[in-house]
C-alpha cells in the first residue's frame, strides 16, 4: 500500500509567467505510490505544478520558475538529461491527443525515441499497455489504424496507454475528463485504480467527487496558493483545517 | 390559413427578401465575371502561343543547336541550360531554406532578433529580381571571382528563391498542432526527434510544395542570371558550373528583341516550350499535394 517515503518534495516552489505570479510559495510533498489529487478553481496553478515537475515549463517562452522540486531526493532542476527525467514521468493532458501515426506507433513511439528496437519487445510491451488503459479489446484488430481517427474517449485511453509505455515511476493526470463522456470517465478511473500503489499518481481534477472517489490525499489550491492538503476523508468532512476548504468542496464557492 | 395570419409569416416574401435576393444575384454576377476576366487572358496567351508557335515545334526543334545567327535550328542548348541553372540553384537554397525555417519555426526563441530576421524575409521576398541580379554580380561574379558562370547565375537565383521557400516552410511546418510537439516533448522525446518523427512527415507535403513552386519561378526568370551567367549564344554545351550556359528565359529574349530576321514562329515556339516546362513543374506539385493530401494523419 501507500508508503511514507516522500517521492516528489516541492520546496517553496514560485513560478511566474511574465508578470503574473501563478503559483506563489507552494511547499508539498507527494508520497510513493499514493493518488494525490489536486483541486481548484481556474487559474489556481494546477497545471503548472505539473509542468514544474517534468520540465515543460522549460519549453514555456516566458516562464520561470524558483525554489526547489525534487524526485527521490534529487533535484529537477539540476538534472542534466530532461529527456530521462521526462521518461519518468508519463502525462495525460486534457485533451486527448492522438498523434499522426498508427495506434501501434503511437504507444510504441517512446519506447523507439529511448532506443528499444526489438520487434518482439515492442508488441509484448504495446500489448500490455493498451490492456491497461482498457483499449486493447476495442482496437486489437486494428493496431494500424491512424491513432488520430479514434474516437475522442478512445483517443484518451490511447494517450493513457503511451503515457503508461515507458512504465514512469510518476503518472501525472491534468483534468483527463474534460473531453471525454462519463462512460469512459468510469473507465479510466478504474485503470487508474488499478495504479494504485504501482505508481505515484498527480491527479488535477476539476471535479471534487472524482478527487473524492480516487484521491487517497487532496490539495486544494487557490490562486497559486497551497490552501491545505490532507488525507481525502479529512479534506470532504466538516474537519477541515482551513473554512475554505469546507466551502470550496461544498460548492459554495469557485 | 387565414389571409391575416400569412401576413406575419416568417416565410413570406417580403419587399425586403426582395431586394436581398436581387443584390445576391448581382454579387455573383459581378464575382462571376471577374474570374471570367482573370482566366481569359490566360487561355489567350496559351492559344496564342499554341497557333504561332507550333508551325515551328518539332523534335528537331528541341534537339538541335540554333544554326544560321539564331535564325535558323533548336534551342537545345537553352533547355539543357535552364536544367542546369535550376537545378543548381535548388539544390543551393532547398536545403538551407528548409533547415533555415525548421531553426525558425521550432527552435529559435521569441525575441527581437528573431522578430528582424522574420522582417528580412518577408521583405526579402518583395525584393524586385533585377535587384537580385546586381547583387549577384557584384558578391558572385566580382567579389568571390566566379565569373559570368552557371554558379553564380544559380547562387541569384538561390538568393532570390530563399525568402519565399523560408516562408513557405515554416507556413507548413507551422500547420503542425503544437499539441502533437508537447505529446512527444513529455514522452521524453527530443526536439530533434519529434521534428524527425513528427513534425517533419507531416509537413512534407506543404514544404514539396514551397519549394516546386520556387523551381518554376526560378526557370521563368531573366534578370538574374542575364549578368551572371546565361549566354546570348554558345556552341557548346556547359560541363561544369563554371561555364556559362544558355537559357530558355535568356533566349527567348534574345530572340524576339535583339537578332534581326528571326522567323516569327520561333520566338512563339520557345515561348510555348518555357510556359509549358513550368506549367508541369507546377502540375506535378499540384499533384503531389493532393496525393499527399489523400494521406493526410488526422
Amino acid at each position: 500500500m501507500v508508503s511514507e517515503r516522500v517521492k516528489i518534495e516541492i520546496r517553496d516552489l514560485r513560478v511566474r509567467y511574465g508578470d503574473r505570479v501563478v503559483l506563489d510559495g507552494v511547499s508539498l510533498d507527494v508520497l510513493e505510490g499514493e493518488i494525490l489529487a489536486v483541486i481548484g478553481p481556474a487559474g489556481a496553478g494546477k497545471t503548472t505544478l505539473l509542468q514544474c515537475i517534468n520540465r515543460m515549463s522549460d519549453m514555456i517562452p516566458g516562464m520561470r520558475v524558483e525554489g526547489s522540486i525534487k524526485i527521490d531526493g534529487e533535484d529537477v532542476a539540476s538534472m542534466r538529461d530532461v529527456a530521462s527525467l521526462r521518461r519518468r514521468i508519463g502525462v495525460v493532458f486534457p485533451l486527448p491527443v492522438g498523434l499522426p501515426m498508427s495506434i501501434y506507433d503511437n504507444v510504441a513511439f517512446a519506447p523507439r525515441m529511448a532506443g528499444i528496437r526489438s520487434r518482439a519487445v515492442l508488441d509484448e510491451l504495446v500489448e500490455r499497455c493498451l490492456r491497461q488503459a482498457a483499449l486493447f479489446e476495442e482496437v486489437k484488430d486494428r493496431l494500424g489504424d491512424l491513432g488520430t481517427r479514434l474516437s475522442g474517449g478512445q483517443q484518451q485511453r490511447l494517450t493513457i496507454a503511451r503515457a503508461l509505455s515507458l512504465e514512469p515511476e510518476i503518472l501525472c493526470l491534468d483534468e483527463f475528463s474534460i473531453a471525454v463522456d462519463p462512460v469512459t470517465t468510469m473507465r479510466i478511473e478504474e485503470v487508474i485504480k488499478q495504479l494504485r500503489s504501482t505508481m505515484t499518481v498527480v491527479l488535477v481534477t476539476n471535479l471534487v467527487l472524482q478527487a473524492r472517489r480516487l484521491g487517497d490525499r487532496t490539495a486544494l489550491f487557490l490562486d497559486g496558493r497551497l490552501i491545505e492538503v490532507g488525507a481525502t476523508e479529512t479534506i470532504y468532512s466538516r474537519n477541515t483545517r482551513d473554512a475554505r476548504t469546507y466551502q470550496y468542496v461544498q460548492g459554495l464557492f469557485g | 390559413m387565414s389571409d391575416a395570419g400569412q401576413a406575419v409569416s416568417p416565410f413570406m416574401t417580403t419587399e425586403k427578401t426582395r431586394a436581398g435576393r436581387h443584390t445576391e444575384s448581382v454579387a455573383r454576377a459581378v464575382l462571376a465575371t471577374v474570374t471570367a476576366l482573370l482566366v481569359l487572358p490566360l487561355t489567350a496567351i496559351l492559344g496564342l502561343l499554341v497557333i504561332k508557335g507550333a508551325p515551328a515545334l518539332s523534335l528537331s526543334f528541341l534537339l538541335d543547336t540554333p544554326t544560321a545567327g539564331m535564325t535558323a535550328g533548336g534551342i537545345f542548348p537553352t533547355i539543357v541550360g535552364t536544367l542546369w541553372l535550376v537545378g543548381v540553384s535548388l539544390l543551393i537554397a532547398a536545403p538551407i531554406g528548409v533547415l533555415a525555417a525548421i531553426y525558425l519555426n521550432e527552435y529559435a526563441p521569441e525575441n527581437w532578433m528573431t522578430r528582424i530576421i522574420h522582417l528580412a524575409i518577408v521583405n526579402l521576398a518583395g525584393v524586385p529580381s533585377i535587384v537580385h541580379a546586381l547583387f549577384g554580380v557584384g558578391a558572385f561574379v566580382l567579389f568571390l571571382h566566379l565569373g559570368t558562370s552557371i554558379l553564380a547565375a544559380s547562387l541569384t537565383l538561390a538568393i532570390m528563391t530563399l525568402p519565399v521557400i523560408i516562408a513557405s516552410t515554416k507556413e507548413a511546418l507551422s500547420a503542425v498542432p503544437m499539441s502533437f510537439r508537447e505529446a512527444c516533448w513529455v514522452l521524453g522525446a527530443s526536439r530533434w526527434q519529434t521534428i524527425r518523427y513528427v513534425v517533419l512527415p507531416n509537413s512534407v507535403q506543404g514544404i514539396l510544395t514551397g519549394v516546386i513552386l520556387q523551381v518554376s519561378r526560378a526557370a521563368g526568370e531573366t534578370a538574374p542570371i542575364m549578368f551572371t551567367g546565361a549566354a546570348f549564344y554558345l556552341p557548346f554545351l556547359p560541363n561544369s558550373v563554371h561555364d556559362q550556359c544558355m537559357a530558355l528565359s535568356m533566349h527567348l529574349f534574345t530572340l524576339s528583341m535583339q537578332v534581326p530576321n528571326v522567323p516569327p514562329a520561333m520566338p512563339y515556339a520557345t515561348a510555348l516550350v518555357l510556359v509549358v516546362l513550368v506549367m508541369s513543374v507546377n502540375l506535378s506539385s499540384i499533384l503531389l499535394r493532393s496525393y499527399l493530401r489523400a494521406r493526410r494523419k488526422w
